[in-house]
């Protein structure tokens, strides 16, 4: 049984991995710093993360298969590495958010019931 | 799927941390460059740029044990960690590694070796369903020497009908066959059984089925032939079922096939297995009076649950009483007693003596490896004391430092397993092509899982037990007295003196214990070869012929066949004399040999003195000249000793000295069976001198000799009906010229008087011979083998226990020679203290020695297990090459230069 605080880091990690994933399914290969803009600008800077906290859940995800980085140069000539979703992350996404949206549904359906 | 890569990439991520750590600093690299370039772009300057890009960022170093702990388990990566840290150790002294590995990889080899052959003879259970159940049932004939307890035909038919705790129970004998339906006519080792003995041992034929009870009652002539037999003789036929096959020279219809692993009767003493089995189907003249005496089948039963062997063996002695009942008159004053043991142990008991022996000879190796591999270990902990006193003060913690001795062991002793199974898996190939032919199932020995485990147990113990000690010694290490002895390495602390001293007075101790049993069995061996066989052993030739009941049904058949034989053998150049006898010398292996009961006119036994046993051979020719037999007075068998001329016989010396002490037996009489047996009188005209029947280290029996022809009639009422004399024997030839150079001839010979007989075991006398003397042999090179291995291990002990001492007290040999010491004063100190470990060793050996002698003696030949040469020598052997070991270190430590010496470290 995992304890609640995992549960909730838990959670944490899922929805980030689901913001990545989407991100990149969306925007086409980027490098972990355009990922981290692209949070901030998502959540009107309002999720206050450092931009290093992305890096364990991109290894997560590069473990899993559903994404995959290389090296490549940015238009201003620096090197960064990008990622890219794979077919496998596609999938994964898909299924992530079926997930997240029952789940979403589940707690707003209880959250209205409970005023 | 996807959470089986990811452990996959999370294990393997502690094997690539340094490549992945590289990428990482890379990526994190780029990433504050690009944050930087922003912050730049949007008007900072270049260093206020820089400390937000760090900001904004985050903590670098908190994110990287983040990243760290994502893509590899970390729980593990210490020890992974200790295992690279050990590696490298123990890259950077490799003598010490290689050392460490050979002897450990030397002693669970042979371990392991002799595991599996052990495994596969003793533990291995019977390779026939519930083997547990399986029990042999004989009679014990009061009086007698026998060591396997057999029956006879009327015995077999009261067992199977009258007892009642066996579930199956069946009797067999093992027969040779003559097999003529396939090319040339050959002898095959079969075996006739009841029907009952397939339902006991329970195993399914590969093809075909078994046969019956009723089919072997009904005399049908029926084979089953096994797996090897199908393959080699018939090519692995499917069709043979349904064929007929001509054994001695009646046709048998093959109905089954049995699987490759069969093999019954499981007999110690031969690697002639059976080749087919036909029905028991005993002869109706095996159940009149002249057999009634015969214990020549044995019985094999399964138990009916619950029924122990004590219960089934007062169930069986019911009706062996009653079969004593019904003894002819001339059997009135014979008892038996009815033995049930288990299968199991009555396969392997001829084994077990043997077996532990080799078992203790290899834990005395293995001992030895480890106390040799605890010792190098205690050497280079005190070696690195001052390291280890370093990283103590550093901090490091004691579990820490116990962990990595811990892994440094478990490293050197599993590799050494790894090593050693490699090892043993050359030696069992080895060992089995030398191991005696009278180990059962000895080709089932091979190297299997349990063995594979108990080496890696065995290893993985070994590196805990040696990693102990020396790992406790590194933790006891005094920071503050280590670091203060400032850049001498000193004397070590008395206590790892103390413990390496033991470590060594121990080694010698054990091999000396080995290196004296070998040089026990060493002596035992010498004293066979001088014993006097009483035979001939050079320049004779043997071999045996049976001839098939089918054709030679009359007595003037086959002697004329016999005297044909010996009169063309006699005229063929090369021979000098050529004889026929049924029971050749040396080829009665290590038991007693089973004899015949005797009853010697005028001597009256003591009533506690049970049967007078004696061997009888029937000869034919000259077999005494043949195989040079020395006659002691009187003579030999002549042409006119027939059937119907005065019964004669020729005793040997044993007897005669047994039975007429201080007198001339010649004229003297004596007749075969008991009292009560009504046979004729037997007159001595002749003794020979004594022969060894079975191994030259067995003792001589009691023999008598008498003419074939004369056989039936001396019998008596044990004769029965249409009794056949002379249907086999050893042909055995003097040869003038080297006996191999007559095989030919002699085959040739047998051919033109029966173009279908074959020939059996032709051998020449050294072939018999060494082939009597092989188990000995065997046993001998084995303990010698072992206590070989044992010296070189104690020597590398000693030498390399000394030369650590000498090393370490360099500075105090320099500061001695500088204040006036002698060169030669040196060696002698460092001598003297090897020689003090090695007499304590050799006392303390000597004594272990004696404590283990009762294990021996079994083994022992004319020797005593306390033979004051054997004991003195090996003690004086073991002290010489302590004293070498240690002369190599003290010359080095007399070649100090005390200048040198002391301005080092």
């Amino acid at each position: 049984m995992p304890s609640k605080e995992n549960e909730s880091i838990q959670l944490l990690q899922g929805t980030l991995d689901l913001i990545v994933l989407r991100t990149l399914a969306s925007m086409g290969s980027q490098h972990a710093y355009q990922i981290a803009n692209r949070l901030e600008q998502v959540s009107d800077n309002l999720l206050n993360l450092n931009q290093g906290t992305l890096y364990p859940a991109l290894v997560r995800l590069e473990q899993y298969g559903w994404i995959k980085g290389t090296w490549a140069k940015t238009e201003n000539n620096r090197e960064a590495k990008y990622y890219a979703i794979t077919r496998a992350g596609q999938k994964a996404l898909g299924e992530e958010t079926q997930r997240w949206r029952r789940m979403a549904g589940l707690v707003e359906k209880l959250l209205v019931e409970e005023f | 799927m996807k959470y089986l890569r990811r452990i996959f990439l999370r294990f393997f991520g502690l094997f690539t941390n340094s490549k992945t750590e590289a990428e990482l600093d890379r990526e994190i690299t780029a990433h504050l460059q690009l944050l930087e370039d922003d912050f730049l772009d949007r008007g900072m300057t270049p260093k206020e740029a820089r400390r937000a890009a760090r900001r904004t960022y985050g903590g670098v170093e908190q994110m990287k044990q983040l990243h760290r702990n994502e893509r590899a388990y970390q729980g593990l990566a210490s020890t992974v960690m200790d295992v690279q840290y050990t590696l490298r150790q123990l890259r950077k002294s490799p003598g010490f590694t290689l050392t460490a590995i050979l002897m450990l990889a030397f002693g669970i080899g042979a371990t392991t070796a002799v595991f599996s052959i052990v495994e596969g003879v003793l533990l291995r259970p019977l390779p026939f369903a519930d083997p547990n159940r399986l029990v042999v049932l004989g009679d014990e004939l009061v009086g007698s020497h026998w060591t396997r307890s057999n029956a006879t035909a009327p015995d077999v038919r009261n067992y199977m009908r009258d007892t009642h705790s066996f579930l199956h129970l069946g009797g067999y004998q093992r027969i040779g066959l003559e097999l003529s339906s396939t090319s040339d006519p050959v002898h095959v080792y079969a075996t006739r059984m009841s029907g009952e003995v397939f339902p006991t041992l329970d195993v399914a034929p590969l093809m075909g089925r078994w046969f019956t009870q009723q089919e072997d009652d009904q005399h049908q002539l029926v084979a089953v032939l096994s797996y090897g037999m199908w393959r080699e003789r018939f090519h692995g036929d499917e069709k043979i079922l349904g064929t007929k096959i001509l054994l001695d020279r009646k046709p048998y219809l093959v109905i089954g096939v049995m699987p490759r692993d069969f093999e019954f009767p499981l007999v110690p003493g031969h690697l002639n297995n059976s080749e087919l089995w036909v029905p028991l189907s005993p002869r109706p003249e095996e159940f009149t009076a002249g057999y009634a005496a015969s214990w020549n089948l044995r019985m094999v039963g399964r138990l009916k649950p619950g029924i122990t062997p004590a219960q089934a063996q007062r169930d069986a002695q019911v009706v062996a009483e009653e079969t004593m009942r019904n003894y002819p008159g001339f059997m009135q004053s014979l008892r038996i007693r009815s033995d049930v043991k288990f299968l199991h142990e009555d396969t392997v008991a001829q084994a077990r003596p043997l077996m532990h022996t080799l078992l203790i000879a290899v834990a005395t190796v293995l001992m030895i490896a480890c106390a040799n591999l605890a010792g190098l270990l205690l050497v280079r902990s005190i070696r690195r004391r001052r390291e280890i006193a370093v990283r103590l003060a550093l901090g490091a913690r004691a579990a820490m430092l116990l962990r990595q001795a811990m892994v440094e062991s478990l490293v050197l002793s599993i590799t050494g397993g790894l090593v050693g199974l490699a090892f043993a898996a050359a030696c069992i190939r080895i060992g089995i092509s030398l191991l005696p032919e009278n180990l059962p199932r000895i080709r089932e020995i091979s190297l299997d899982w349990p063995v594979i485990s108990f080496a890696l147990g065995l290893a993985a113990l070994t590196g805990l037990v040696c990693g102990l000690a020396p790992a406790f010694a590194a933790i006891r290490t005094s920071v503050n007295d280590t670091l203060k002895e400032g850049g001498r390495t000193g004397t070590p602390g008395s206590g790892h003196g103390r413990l390496r001293s033991t470590l060594v007075v121990a080694e010698i101790a054990v091999a000396l214990v080995l290196l004296t049993a070998s040089g026990l069995l060493l002596r035992s061996f010498e004293k066979m070869r001088q014993v006097d066989l009483g035979f001939r052993v050079d320049h004779t030739l043997s071999a045996v012929y049976v001839l098939p009941h089918e054709r030679y049904t009359t007595q003037s058949v086959i002697d004329n066949l016999t005297d044909t034989l010996l009169r063309n053998l006699r005229e063929l150049p090369g021979v000098e004399s050529a004889g026929i006898t049924s029971m050749l010398p040396a080829t009665g292996g290590s038991g007693v040999i089973a004899g015949l009961a005797i009853t010697v006119e005028g001597y009256v036994p003591q009533k506690s003195a049970g049967l007078n046993m004696a061997a009888v051979s029937l000869v034919q020719g000259d077999p005494f000249q043949a195989l040079g037999i020395r006659l002691l007075r009187g003579r030999f068998f002549t042409e006119s000793d027939k059937a119907d001329s005065q019964l004669v016989t020729i005793v040997n010396r044993k007897l005669a000295e047994h039975f007429w002490p201080g007198q001339d037996p010649i004229g003297k009489r004596l007749r075969r069976g008991m009292a009560e047996t009504p046979t004729p009188w037997l007159t001595v005209v002749g003794i020979v001198d004594d022969v060894k029947l079975g191994s030259p280290d067995g003792v001589a029996t009691e023999q008598f000799y008498q003419p074939v022809t004369q056989q039936v009639v001396s019998e008596g009422a044990f004769a029965s009906a249409g009794e056949l004399a002379g249907t086999y024997g050893y042909i055995v030839l003097h040869t003038d010229i080297p006996p191999e150079q007559l095989e030919n001839s002699l085959r040739a010979t047998v051919q033109s008087v029966d173009p279908q007989l074959p020939l059996i075991d032709m051998r020449t006398m050294e072939h018999v011979i060494s082939d009597s003397e092989a188990p000995r042999l065997f046993n001998t090179v084995l303990i010698s083998t072992f206590a070989m291995i044992a010296l070189l291990l104690a020597i590398s002990g000693i030498y390399s226990v000394i030369a650590f001492s000498v090393a370490l007290r360099e500075q105090e040999m320099a500061i001695r020679m500088a204040l006036g010491c002698q060169r030669r004063d040196v060696l002698h100190l460092v001598l003297t203290s090897a020689a003090k470990l090695g007499a304590l060793g050799c006392l303390l050996g000597l004594l272990a020695a004696a404590g283990v002698s009762h294990l021996l003696r079994s083994f022992l030949f004319d020797v005593s297990p306390f033979d004051p040469l054997v004991l003195t020598v090996s003690a004086l052997v073991m002290l010489l090459f302590a004293l070498a070991a240690s002369a190599l270190p003290a010359t080095r430590a007399a070649k100090i230069n005390p200048m040198i010496a002391l301005r080092g470290d």
